[in-house]
């Protein structure tokens, strides 16, 4: 996908010349910083200055060659923050009211109505007024929507903002669902790193209108440019993990993380897919110099320190033990352990806070 | 009570021809309601203040301006003439005042039912692949269907009490553009009251009614 456009908005002017390949591809940054401008802009529904969007070849819009395709005819699903469901109709009307899309554009490829009411579990909501859905329902539907007009993208604006944190955790596993049943390459937008590094395989990080770092998720969420511009949001580590065995007795579940890494969670039931994933807070994370001894957490894991980052009394590491952990310290707790890149130490980790995403 | 044949006769025309108003200046209203909440280009808000204008105006003035432009010596007139339609003095003249003084009431309400319906909804339905006019039929018109029905009712009522732009437009002549208001009006000043008491009580009954009907309508149009 090629996107280059210039749109000017009120303060700043969104600036971004960009090309980039990938599955699910999220749009990083601060609120305000031109996100969802930017993909109004993809769905043309949005003035562009000047610029030029192409998707597998097909030009949706180009300033130099007088081309601007209307949405109607760009096939690209959109799914706002808001959900945007038509209050007017049932949720069933909702979700086919894009299909008649498929019989004029040729649609990208055939998706049955049934496959997808079960992928997202929308079945029983069906007859159902959309004013009567909760918001991790609508947002469902919503998604179910613009999958169902058979779009060549998917646009999903920040689909998880206005869901509080159990709901979120909830939804999550359904747009990994979508994302990997369904093929349909997606731009999601958001300002949450664990969905960032939950759902996509490459990151744009925009801040201001420009477009500042791009990326694995991995590498380019590493700059402690990216880091420290996390506003409220807690800085989560993401890792995929698979299943041991689990002791309900002890209220525990092994997980191994990398050959010879494993890892304590809080006890969970043997999952349909040994591979899932779970995530812990990069404050959740201590740092021993020694291995200590005598204590209740269920983790003690050796690594290495590969990064200080450090900014306003905060310090960002990323440490490798089988995986690369990020794990916020004081400024202070960084001078005082003496800690310095390539230097072993210990990270110890509470059972409990681990979560299952 | 049994009413007379006059009372009958001033009745149905007066609701007739407000209904055939009603019904004309309704596809005109939407439309105009629609750019107005929807479009921008330059000197809509002149429009805007034409439009508006018969609603502020003196109606007395607004049915001069009218038997102007539709008299048979101005050139619409005079056009019209040599093809045998007559709007000044006749029913047609009671047609054209009520349309041009209720089309305010109605593009008003109407604008304003349209401009809460959340652009959002129609910008998601057009990535959706609906056609402007699908997006306007099936998502616009239905979220904005109280404004409307209310802006109809509001606007027929306005017809019915219409007086000052009918009498100069289409006169005061009984059994032909004689309407419930210029009827009253007529009788008292002739000082038959019992027949203008009569019109009066026909007036507040269908005004209760309206209003009756317009509140039913809007809470059985609350859908769930």
């Amino acid at each position: 996908m090629k996107l280059r456009c210039r749109i000017p908005l009120a303060t700043f002017e969104l600036n971004i010349d960009v090309t980039f390949d990938a599955r699910v591809t999220a749009i990083f940054g601060p609120s305000g910083s031109g996100k969802t401008t930017l993909l109004d802009a993809i769905a043309g529904l949005r003035a562009i200055a000047d610029g030029e969007i192409e998707i597998d070849g097909r030009v949706l819009f180009s300033s130099a060659r007088g081309i601007n395709l209307p949405p109607q005819q760009r096939g690209v699903g959109y799914v706002p923050q808001e959900g945007a469901l038509f209050p007017h109709l049932s949720v069933r009307k909702n979700i086919i009211f894009g299909a008649e899309r498929v019989m004029r554009a040729g649609g990208s490829r055939d998706i049955k109505l049934d496959y997808v009411l079960d992928i997202l579990e929308i079945r029983s909501l069906l007859n159902r007024p959309v004013t009567k859905l909760s918001g991790g329902e609508a947002q469902r539907v919503a998604v179910a929507r613009a999958i169902l007009s058979r779009p060549r993208l998917l646009l999903l604006d920040e689909p998880l903002a206005a869901l509080d944190i159990g709901l979120k955790e909830r939804i999550l596993p359904y747009l990994v669902r979508v994302r990997d049943e369904f093929k349909i390459p997606m731009i999601y937008v958001t300002h949450n790193l664990t969905e960032v590094l939950s759902l996509a395989d490459w990151v744009l990080m925009i801040q201001q209108g420009k477009l500042v770092a791009q990326g694995i998720p991995r590498e380019a969420l590493r700059s402690a440019h990216a880091l420290f511009q996390l506003p409220e949001d807690r800085f989560e580590n993401v890792f995929t993990v698979s299943f041991m065995d689990s002791n309900r007795a002890a209220g525990t579940t092994r997980v191994r993380l990398a050959p010879g890494t494993e890892l304590l969670i809080p006890y969970s039931e043997r999952p349909a897919n040994p591979n899932f994933e779970i995530r812990i807070s990069a404050d959740d994370i201590i740092v021993a110099t020694q291995n200590p001894e005598g204590i209740s957490a269920g983790n003690v894991v050796p690594g290495t320190i590969r990064t200080i980052d450090l900014l306003d009394g905060q310090a960002m590491l990323t440490v490798f033990a089988g995986e690369d952990f990020y794990v916020r310290l004081t400024a202070g707790a960084v001078s005082r352990l003496a800690l310095r890149e390539e230097i072993q130490v210990f990270l110890v980790m509470k059972t409990r806070s681990f979560h299952l995403l | 009570m049994i009413f007379s044949f006059e009372t009958w006769q001033i009745t149905l025309f007066s609701i007739s021809v407000g209904l055939a108003s009603t019904l004309l200046i309704l596809p005109f209203g939407i439309s105009l309601a629609w750019l107005f909440a929807r479009k921008e280009w330059p000197l809509k808000s002149v429009l805007e203040t034409i439009v508006l204008l018969p609603l502020v105006m003196p109606p007395v003035s607004t049915g001069l301006i009218l038997l102007k432009i539709f008299g048979r010596r101005s050139p619409l007139g005079q056009w019209l003439y040599e093809r045998g339609i007559e709007i000044v003095f006749n029913w047609k003249g009671v047609l054209i005042a009520m349309s041009v003084m209720s089309f305010p009431l109605l593009v008003r309400s109407v604008r304003t039912s349209f401009a809460e319906v959340n652009p959002r909804l129609e910008q998601i339905a057009a990535t959706l692949g609906a056609s402007p006019l699908r997006i306007f039929f099936v998502i616009t018109m239905p979220l904005a269907y109280k404004g409307i029905v209310a802006g109809a009712l509001l606007a027929f009522s306005r017809a019915l009490g219409e007086f000052g732009a009918t009498i100069l437009l289409a006169g005061n002549i009984p059994g032909q553009t004689q309407t419930l208001s210029l009827a009253i009006y007529n009788f008292v000043q002739l000082g038959k009251d019992s027949e203008a008491y009569t019109l009066l009580g026909i007036t507040v009954a269908l005004a209760f009614l309206f209003v009756w009907c317009s509140e039913w309508l809007l809470r059985s149009g609350k859908r769930t």
